[in-house]
This record gives C-alpha cells, structure tokens and sequence, in this order.
C-alpha cells in the first residue's frame, strides 16, 4: 500500500483540474471512470498519474454513458467512485445519474461547465445549472455544490465524497472551464489531520450471508411494477432529503441587512461580485452580497429572508436565467423585483457587475 | 523580447497543442508590436478548440525556416515534448536547445525526485529555468527555495540552469542573481490575459 499523498498542509499553485485530482486522491476515492472531453481532460489526466502511485485505479469507457453506469457498478461494489465531465457529456450522464438517484447511490460527479447548447464552446459558462441540479427524468434528489476558488474546488471535492455515502444521494461538484484551467494558490491539506472522518464505503451488492436469512435484502431499485409502489418510495425519498436539506445547506452572504441592492450570484462569477460588493460598500452604496454554495438544496430560508428585506435583487449568471429560475422557485411570494444581468457562455466582470448595480440603485 | 529589444529577429511560436487554454492568440497583437514575429492561430480561424484534437499553424510546422532566434512555446509534459516532432528539421537544427520550465509550488514537481522523473521523460533537455512562484502570493524567499531545489536538480542531470525567473518587483528584491548563483531575470506578466 502507498503513502499518503499530502503529509502535511502545504500551499501550492495548481490548475484546478489538477486540484480536483488531488482532492478524490486524498478523499480517499478508489476509483475514477471517465470519458474524455474539454474541460474537464486533466482531471483524468493527473488522476492517472497519480492513481498508479497510490494504488488507486481507473477506468476509460467508450462514452459518457458507460461512465457514468460503471461509476454506479464501482459505488455498487463498495468502492468509493468518481467521475467527471462537461457539457455535453453531462447530457449523456444524465441517465445513469438518474439512476443513481433512483437507486440512492452515492455517486460523486464532478461538471466543469462549458459552453452551450450542444457542443458550443469548449471553454466556459454557468449553463449547466438545470442539467445538474435537475436534470434526469427525476426530481433533483442531489447535492450539487457550486465552487468558485481552487480552495473549494479541493474542500468541496472531499466533502462531496462524505455527504454522498452519508446521505445516499448523488452528489456534484459544479465548477466550470475557467476553473479548470486557471491556475491559482491554495492549501493542501490532509482531510484527516484536519479532524475529517471519512464515512466509510459499503458495499450494495456481494454482501456475506443470505439474503432474508442472515440479513435483510437489498432492494435497489430504479423501476417498480405500480404507480403506488413508486409514489411510496419517493415520499421516503422526498421526506429524507428534507432532512438532509437542512444539514447540508451552504452559502455565503455580508451586508444584507441593510442593502437595497442585492447581488445574488453563485460559482466563479460571485468572485467578480464580492469585490463588486465591496468596492461599493466602501464607497457608501447599501448593497449587499448572497451567494448560494449549494445549488440543490438551495439556501431556502436565507434567501427568502434577504428578499424580504431588499430592494432589488440582482442576478448575475453566465447563463439565460438558469440560476434566476432556482432563486424565483426559492423566494417565490416576494415582491421584491429581480434584476438579471445574464451573459450566457461569457465571463462577468467586477466592473460589469458594479455598473450594473449602480444603475439600479 | 530581451532579444527582440537588442535588435535581434525574433520568432515566437505557439506549439501548445496539448491542452492550449494560456495561448499567445489573445496578445499576438500586443507582442507583435514589440517587433515579434508571432506564429499562432488567431481565434477567429480556428474552430472547437481543444475539442478533437488541434492543429497547428502550418507556418510554425516551417518554423525553423525563418530568419533569426525561433522560440518554441511547447505544451507539458511528454505529449509537450512530441510536438517537435511535427517540426521540419528540427533533427538537423544544431542550435536547438530545449528548456525545461520548472515552478516547485507545482505539486507535481515539487521536490528534487519528482523533477528528475519529469525531466526524463521529456527526453534530451538542455538546461532548466526556476520559474518557481505562487501568482500574486509570490515572495523571494519562494523563489530562492525554488532555486535551490531546480539547482540540485541541475547537478543530478548534468544540465545548467539557465535562469531564475521572477516578477520584476520580486527579482528586484532578489539582485541579479539567485542564492545559488543563477541569474535573474525579471518577468512582466502577459499570460494573465491570455486564458484561452
């Protein structure tokens, strides 16, 4: 058996593919299944370099599909799995993902977000947002964490792993290309020496004993024979993720109390709003910043209570609304208006945002 | 464009066709104007780039035709290294020298070990450049400890370190050269503006 990859906390400068990587290996992912595409290829790329090293493995398929059902088989077989794509790879993964959803498995994917519809651009945007927290023919039982620094990239990938065989959901990480290729700082850590206790993985399938006999069956199962057999088995489905919901919700939010403004933004694009933010209130503005980290579940109560008391809100998303549909569904009943500053597939700067912000004021 | 300032005829040449996010097609223009003969794709005349593989520009295939110093800007790594192979004579060319970049808060070569590994993959190489930094975050003391690494190094394999690289206000702080002796050269950061 190999050493561990991190020994001791370490600042490093990395690409956050390269991050992610590193992240499952000290999560303690056993296994990653994979199918290439831009921009999520070096995850694959630096998993297999490290993969041999510490006696981990991996698993190219044929396409996107096979992927995402051998990521299922892995989990099935009690190995913690992974598996990472984009775009339109994370169409095609949508229906093993469902599945996983179907079954509860806890399958860890991570979405470098490109361009689109279809293939588009291979570079960058926040369009995946529906097809991750909703996508599948079901009803979004996942966890979808947003992550905007090489920092959470790494801290969101081991908590992913954690949260997935806890809850028995599937469980994302949601970054995009700009992400991916970027390099910036952060801190390596080994999760354990920060007081992390890894939930260990199970097996579904291949347990020791007879089934009724020496312990109870496992029925995992994504298909039923009657309407009520499966409406019974989502309320148990629905009444667990309510539960969860609560423990699971993160965000991040300053000077809303009293802000007229609000800007309300998740991902790499909260970036260029926090300093937007910050640049005006220094300059007097009442603005104020929210920022879901977790996409699904949402941030419910918080950022009903953040409406309530604004103003305006102010959406920001590289994408046509995608993220703007998650806060309306969150804060319907509010009269509070919403603003989009919407820019499919494109960037968003400090400097766009601000403008933006100070014309609604 | 040290060489370009002294007059030198200076060709630039985006090789990186590994993963070429950090291209010099954003800022072709800009060094262009630096009296540089830049050989790289604008963006308007390629199409889903990194999607199904890249081609290059047949210009820089011919690269090693044109007059003057010629700079390869090759991807990482072995694939990196293979794009040379797409070179016309670049196995007659007795003034090739290829220079392997070296940044130690990169985790993958962050010690003496790892870099050899690196290194010997790559193939023949003809000196190292401690171009050790941590973006904005960067002191000299995270540069001398990166000079000291990539110098040992340098004696394992027999090579020489061509330079200690770092941000002017950082090389400004270090001197000409590093605690190992290497010299300094100071860098103006281009690269920030050319993500894809």
């Amino acid at each position: 058996m190999s050493e561990k990859l991190i020994t001791e906390e370490k600042r490093v400068f990395m690409t956050g593919n390269e991050v992610v990587a590193w992240a499952a290996v000290a999560a303690g992912a056993e296994i990653m299944y994979g199918y290439p595409i831009t921009p999520q290829n070096e995850i694959m790329h630096y998993w297999t370099r490290l993969a041999p090293k510490y006696d981990r493995k991996f698993l190219q398929t044929e396409d996107e599909l096979s992927a995402g059902f051998t990521t299922i088989g892995g989990v099935m077989a009690g190995r913690k799995s992974f598996t990472a794509t984009a775009g339109p790879g994370n169409t095609l993964m949508q229906e093993p993902l469902s599945m996983a959803e179907a079954m509860r498995l806890p399958v860890v994917t991570v979405v470098q977000q490109r361009g689109g519809p279809s293939t588009a651009t291979v570079i960058y945007s926040q369009q995946e947002v529906t097809l991750t927290t909703f996508g599948g023919n079901g009803e979004g039982m996942r966890v979808v964490y947003s992550t905007a620094t090489h920092q959470e990239l790494f801290d969101y990938t081991i908590k992913s792993f954690n949260v997935a065989w806890k809850y028995r959901f599937p469980t994302f990480v949601l970054g995009d290309g700009y992400q991916a290729k970027m390099r910036e700082s952060l801190t390596l850590y080994d999760p354990e020496q920060k007081g992390v206790d890894f939930v260990p993985a199970e097996r579904f399938v291949g347990k020791p004993g007879t089934p009724g006999v020496d312990r109870e069956p496992g029925h995992y199962r994504n298909t039923y024979n009657v309407e009520e057999e499966l409406y019974d088995v989502l309320q148990e489905h629905f009444a667990d993720y309510k539960k969860m919901a609560e423990e699971v919700v993160e965000y991040d939010a300053f000077d809303t109390e009293d802000a007229d403004v609000v800007v309300v933004s998740h991902g790499v694009v909260s970036r260029g709003a926090k300093e937007a933010v910050e640049r005006m209130r220094k300059e007097g503005k009442k603005v104020g910043y929210f920022r879901p980290i977790t996409l699904r579940p949402m941030p419910e109560k918080q950022l009903k209570e953040v409406a309530d008391k604004a103003k305006k809100l102010l959406v920001v998303e590289s994408a046509q609304g995608q993220f703007a549909k998650l806060i309306k569904d969150v804060i319907y009943g509010s009269t509070t208006e919403i603003v989009p500053l919407f820019k499919p597939g494109v960037g968003i700067t400090t400097e766009e945002i601000t403008a933006k912000t100070k014309e609604i004021l | 464009m040290e060489l370009a300032n002294q007059d030198h005829r200076v060709n630039l040449v985006d090789l990186d066709i590994v993963e070429p996010c950090y291209t010099l097609r954003p800022i072709k223009k800009q060094l262009s104007e630096q009296n540089i003969n830049v050989i790289a794709w604008e963006t308007k005349e390629t199409i889903g780039l990194g999607e199904a593989g890249n081609t290059i520009k047949p210009a820089a295939r011919w690269a090693l035709m044109n007059e003057g110093d010629v700079v390869l800007d090759i991807g990482y790594g072995v694939e990196g290294s293979k794009t040379l192979n797409l070179i016309e004579g670049v196995d007659k060319e007795p003034n090739l020298k290829l220079y392997v970049v070296v940044n130690i808060s990169r985790p993958m070569t962050s010690n003496v070990d790892d870099i050899i590994e690196y290194a010997k993959q790559l193939g023949i190489i003809h000196g190292l450049i401690n171009n050790t930094h941590m973006g904005d975050e960067t002191t000299p003391e995270i540069v001398q400890n990166g000079a000291k690494v990539v110098t040992e190094v340098a004696k394992a394999l027999q090579i020489p370190v061509i330079a200690t690289t770092a941000i002017r206000s950082v090389a400004k702080n270090i001197g000409n050269h590093d605690c190992m002796g290497n010299m300094v050269r100071p860098l103006d950061r281009y690269m920030p503006n050319t993500l894809w």
